[in-house]
């Protein structure tokens, strides 16, 4: 058995043992395919930095043991659903957990079990074949023409393992229809320490002038490693404005794809990673613009302390054609200990003339003479660098959509950064 | 010198000189005023040849010649000089080799030869004092950074050097304070000559405190509205743009 | 009115000038490569047995590695056993020792390439080894080189000359697998140049090589080792230009640079292989390894290049900064038309302490051309105090071409700065309409606009090698005046 894949009998087991519904048939299909391409390696481009063999050991042990996980803590599920005015769906270890699900029987939003139609299959991404294979449940919402809402919807993804590592999935594809908006959150927590790998994939398409503002923030544990990919296709006067914080997580994989196919379209993704002692954290991004005139605009930014990694990858390709591009993209990074590792690369491939495209990247310290200037009005050096460091974050936090969600990212923010600073574990 | 008749030009869609006749002779300077929108940048644009405006009807004839048929840079070299209103920026290109290589443009049309490294070079400092500007302006990038102020005096600049029979200035004036304004003034003042003609196209009658016109027009939704001696402008400084609009409408 | 994208495009759509075969008879051996091949290229050079060797062992790796497909270009697979590995005018047995000696349809050759060698050499005080196929044919100002103790001759005159040298610094800056190309042409190299600086010497002229393939179906393996050892200084140059041929040619060059201690090495290219006609038929394949070792504290090594030629450029002019305060600078201009291709860049590894690095890259694509960036900037742990600055511009003419930037940034060490910007962008129709409105023609004002775009790199040349780049982009001379 080669290094990157799974043992076949185990794989077989675990996808003959889920129910024979309506997605049985894609499941097989996507299993045959993982069994032939495994795992992606770091000789592939894309995951030149990141080495899945550790989550692959874990998905290993998973399916051999393959014991059902416990249920997750719900105290303090209820805590969080308590602190956010928002309809939740709930999916605990792959599954979607009804009890905490609030109904989301408003007018326009359908929620449904995953459909899937033939384009579903033809996956580039092994880690999509390994999603489908083994997908418990998956689902699919639509949200109706003009609707929209203030309030947001809350997808709460909670892994919780017990004793034994787990593996788990989770696929949502939600549908806007033409002039419907949402306000769309996707939260990670782990409840517990336990090992976990979560594997999620969301697809979100916006039709003619729809709007969805989407925020993802991730705090998990440190023994949770996750991979997740978000596409997004955005029809004609179409937008997104995401933005995607991640503090927690000892292994976290991004793949945001962005796919602009009408006139007019938006795309604002922002991010904010975090890592120290022993975190890896891997954001790809990539935009295509496959017609013009249309804008995309992505700003990540990091701070890293201790023996961690973090990288980032934004692509921007804008195709023959995409007259009226617009796309610009910025990467900072702040790195805070000698252990610490930042791999950038700002990529764009450019076939149309008529376009604006722009990169900038810095990796480095504090400003200097932002310290001074603090200093010099008394604040001392430790702190003076706290405050920038935390300016740093925030300006990222208090961009991202969801405004009512500033204080409480904002706190969870700082607290990482106490720990961060005095190199307290999570 | 200048013969314009019936012209009409459009951008896309939208239609913008709707018959605008006008004639300019040597010796004279013009002065064409109107609110925003009425069309004076675009019958500058067209007189200089700008593309993205399409002449759909009249004539332009220059020194007899017809205008229309000639390229941008031909026109330039038959002694038509278009100060823009907002002067592009081109990196990297400095300020002397791009005003060296259009003189020398000019010459080679005119059946000269190129000018002389060195006599250029007096020439350029010569008009810069003028103008008061300082002379590294000329290893400059051509309007890279440049303020404002620094823009219009450049425009100037180019203008003194090159010597133009027909001079339209558009909205030369616009964003100068007073002692740039003056500057410019003196660079147009000292380019007043029987052989030449200069067509100040400008919003406010500022500058014509300082560059006497011997003719005011005035546009009004892409037609001359109104002609008259200098003393139009003062009244339309009182009386504003909209006395216009219902005199051409009554 | 004819500022559309259409006649902008015609602007850059000129005939390559050089393009013409002087019929002289070459020697060569015929195609394919084995080991006898090896033997019968050191053997005809009359090399000593360590190069040999070296060779062979090279060919041996060489035949394991796969050729690399990462890079963004296409081109289809190239049959090695169809390339000739060596070949040289039939004069080669007498070599002359002036120019007078050469033969003049050689030197007719230069002039019609615009570079009257003995005239330029005369004037600009430049000493030149040209390279004719792949033997050196002339060399001059040796005298006075030797007497500052500049060492600067042919690669095979220095592997028999100097052996120790050539022993302790070839392949240690590019070993002998580094990459696939570079394996090769340590296996076939046919010569180069060599240039050593002893401790304290300022070379007392710019060092100028001008290579040109001349026969079909020969492959161009060049090897160029340049070596300043303790504070010294050398600038040298590279220019290329190559006869029209049909057939696509490769051409492998490998160079390497060691600077030591408070050394200087100052390397320029213009680079104007045949890029192939409209359709893109034919052109040279430029598959080449150039690095430089910062081996000692506070040296330096800047490359400048300016590409306008082959139809695939492959190209990595880098720098190791091994010594404390040493300093690499990468500045490119890349143009590419019709069909061309471009992949080209830099990498910087910033070792030492208070490394800095400074990277300039402009890219222009016209055509149905592609262009790409593609640049490393890696920081190691004990690198404190690293510095790089990367600007990284494109400038696109035309709606079928296109411009592409892979900056790949690995920083290990918290007192870095690291920086990184890039632009893409056309020239504007009001750029263009303000220039003609001054009275400059649309191509001139192409040119102007252009050139002012490669501005910063121009300015990284020297003199006689910028008008040379300028005219090559077919650009007036901008800066002299003022």
């Amino acid at each position: 058995m080669s290094r990157r894949s799974l043992p076949i009998d185990a794989l077989d087991r675990t996808v003959a043992a889920l129910s024979d519904d309506a997605l049985a048939e894609a499941r097989h299909a996507a299993l045959a395919q993982f069994k032939k391409r495994g795992f992606p390696t770091t000789r592939n481009e894309n995951w030149k930095y990141t080495d899945l063999s550790k989550v692959i050991e874990l998905s290993r042990r998973s399916l051999q043991t393959s014991t059902d996980a416990e249920r997750p803590d719900i105290d303090r599920i209820r805590e969080l659903q308590a602190s956010i005015d928002a309809g939740w769906l709930v999916i605990a270890n792959g599954k979607l957990n009804r009890d905490l699900s609030t109904t989301l029987d408003e007018d326009g939003i359908e929620v449904s079990p995953l459909r899937l139609d033939s384009k579903d299959l033809r996956l580039e991404d092994p880690l999509a074949d390994l999603n489908l294979a083994l997908l418990k449940q998956g689902l699919s919402l639509r949200i109706a023409a003009n609707r929209s809402t203030d309030r947001p919807i809350a997808l709460l993804i909670v892994d919780s393992a017990g004793t034994a590592p787990v593996l788990s999935q989770v696929r949502i594809d939600i549908e806007l229809q033409a002039n419907a908006e949402i306000r769309f959150i996707e939260y990670h927590v782990s409840a517990g320490d336990d090992e976990h790998y979560s594997n999620a994939h969301i697809n979100v398409i916006a039709r003619p002038n729809a709007r969805a503002d989407y925020l993802r923030f991730q705090d998990r544990a440190l023994h949770h490693s996750q991979t997740a990919r978000l596409n997004v296709q955005l029809e004609t006067d179409s937008e997104i404005s995401y933005c995607g914080i991640d503090l927690g997580g000892r292994l976290t994989r991004n793949d945001l794809k962005i796919d602009i196919l009408g006139q007019g379209a938006s795309a604002i993704f922002d991010g904010l990673y975090i890592a120290a002692e022993g975190q890896h954290v891997d954001n790809h991004t990539r935009v295509d613009h496959r017609v013009g005139p249309a804008v995309s605009a992505q700003e990540y930014r990091g701070i890293l302390n201790g023996h961690c990694r973090a990288i980032w990858n934004g692509k921007a390709i804008v195709h023959a054609g995409a007259d009226g591009t617009d796309a610009q993209q910025a990467n900072h990074n702040l790195l805070l200990s000698e252990h610490a590792e930042i791999d950038a690369k700002p990529e764009l491939e450019i076939y149309a003339d008529e376009v604006k495209c722009a990169h900038g990247t810095t990796v480095g310290q504090l400003d200097e003479q932002a310290l001074f200037y603090l200093r010099s009005r008394g604040l001392d050096r430790d702190r003076a660098k706290r405050v920038l460091t935390r300016a740093f974050a925030t300006s990222i936090v208090n961009k991202s959509p969801i405004p009512e969600l500033h204080d409480l990212i904002g706190n969870a923010v700082e607290q990482r950064l106490r720990e961060l600073a005095t190199g307290v574990p999570q | 010198m200048l013969e314009i008749k019936n012209l009409k030009a459009r951008i896309g869609d939208a239609d913008i000189l709707n018959g605008v006749s006008l004639s300019v002779n040597a010796g004279e300077v013009h002065a064409i005023m109107g609110p925003n929108g009425s069309g004076k940048s675009t019958l500058a644009q067209v007189i200089a040849g700008h593309a993205d405006y399409e002449v759909t009807e009249g004539t332009v004839s220059y020194n007899g010649h017809d205008l229309l048929a000639l390229e941008p840079e031909e026109r330039a070299r038959e002694g038509i000089f278009l100060g823009f209103q907002y002067p592009v920026e081109i990196p990297g290109v400095n300020n002397a080799y791009l005003l060296k290589a259009a003189v020398n443009a000019k010459r080679e049309h005119q059946g000269l030869e190129e000018i002389d490294a060195f006599e250029f070079l007096k020439l350029a400092r010569e008009k810069m004092a003028v103008l008061g500007m300082d002379p590294k302006f000329l290893n400059r990038g051509v309007n890279e950074g440049f303020s404002g102020g620094e823009k219009k005096r450049n425009e100037i600049l180019q203008m003194a050097m090159l010597e133009p029979s027909l001079a339209i200035l558009d909205e030369t004036d616009s964003g100068l304070d007073i002692d740039a304004l003056k500057a410019v003034a003196g660079g147009v003042n000292a380019l007043r000559d029987p052989e030449r003609a200069i067509v100040l196209v400008t919003h406010y009658q500022r500058l014509l405190d300082y560059v006497e016109p011997d003719f005011v027009h005035v546009l009004s939704e892409g037609r001359i509205a109104r002609s008259g001696d200098k003393s139009l402008a003062l009244e339309l400084e009182e009386k504003g743009y909209e006395w216009v609009r219902e005199a051409a409408n009554a | 009115m004819s500022t559309d994208p259409e006649n902008i495009e015609d602007l850059v759509n000129r005939r390559y000038e050089h393009g013409f075969v002087t019929d002289i008879d070459t020697e060569s051996l015929p195609p394919g490569l084995d080991e006898d091949v090896i033997r019968a290229i050191s053997m005809r050079k009359n090399e000593p047995e360590f190069m040999l060797e070296w060779r062979l062992q090279a060919y041996r790796q060489w035949l394991e590695m796969i050729e690399p497909e990462w890079a963004h270009v296409h081109y289809p697979p190239i049959d090695y056993n169809a390339i000739s590995y060596f070949s040289a005018p039939k004069s080669d047995k007498d070599r002359p020792k002036s120019l007078d000696e050469v033969d003049p349809k050689l030197l007719e050759t230069y002039d019609k390439l615009g570079i009257p060698l003995h005239e330029r050499a005369r004037l600009a005080g430049v000493a030149v080894d040209a390279v004719f196929d792949s033997v050196s044919v002339a060399t001059t100002f040796k005298e006075k080189l030797s007497e500052a103790g500049v060492i600067f001759c042919s690669f095979s005159e220095a592997v028999n000359k100097h052996p120790e040298l050539v022993k302790k610094y070839l392949g240690s800056v590019v070993p002998r697998r580094d990459n696939y190309f570079a394996s090769l042409n340590s296996a076939v190299f046919s010569d180069g140049s060599f240039v050593y600086v002893p401790k304290g010497v300022r070379c007392p002229m710019e060092l100028s090589t001008y290579f040109r393939i001349n026969a079909a179906n020969t492959g161009q393996f060049e090897r160029t080792l340049i070596v300043a050892d303790e504070g010294s200084y050398v600038s040298y140059l590279e220019g290329c230009t190559a006869p029209m041929r049909d057939e696509n040619q490769l051409h492998a060059a490998v160079v390497e640079l060691v600077a030591m201690k408070d050394a200087e090495i100052k390397y320029s290219t213009v680079q104007n292989w045949y890029p192939g006609d409209e359709n893109g038929v034919g052109g040279i394949y430029n598959f080449v390894t150039k690095r430089g070792d910062c081996r000692g504290a506070n040296s330096k090594i800047s490359w400048t290049q300016v590409e306008t030629g082959s139809a695939i450029t492959w190209k990595y002019p880098s720098c190791i900064l091994r010594g404390d305060n040493s300093t690499g600078e990468f500045y490119s201009v890349a143009v590419v038309n019709n069909y061309q291709q471009a992949d080209t860049g830099t990498k910087m590894i910033h070792i030492g302490r208070n490394t800095s690095s400074t990277i300039v890259s402009k890219g222009i694509s016209a055509g149905n051309a592609q262009n790409a960036y593609r640049g490393l900037v890696r920081v190691m742990p004990q690198a404190n105090g690293a510095r790089n600055h990367t600007q990284c511009d494109s400038l696109l003419i035309g709606k079928s071409c296109g411009a592409h930037t892979f900056p790949y940034m690995e920083i290990k060490n918290p007192s870095a700065k690291v920086e990184h910007e890039a632009t893409t962008s056309k020239i504007s129709a009001d750029q263009l309409f303000y220039c003609r409105q001054r009275g400059i023609s649309e191509e001139d004002a192409v040119n102007m606009i252009v050139n002012g775009f490669c501005k910063e790199v121009f300015n990284e040349l020297p003199m006689e090698f910028a008008v040379e780049a300028q005219a090559l982009l077919n650009v007036s001379l901008e800066g002299a005046v003022g």
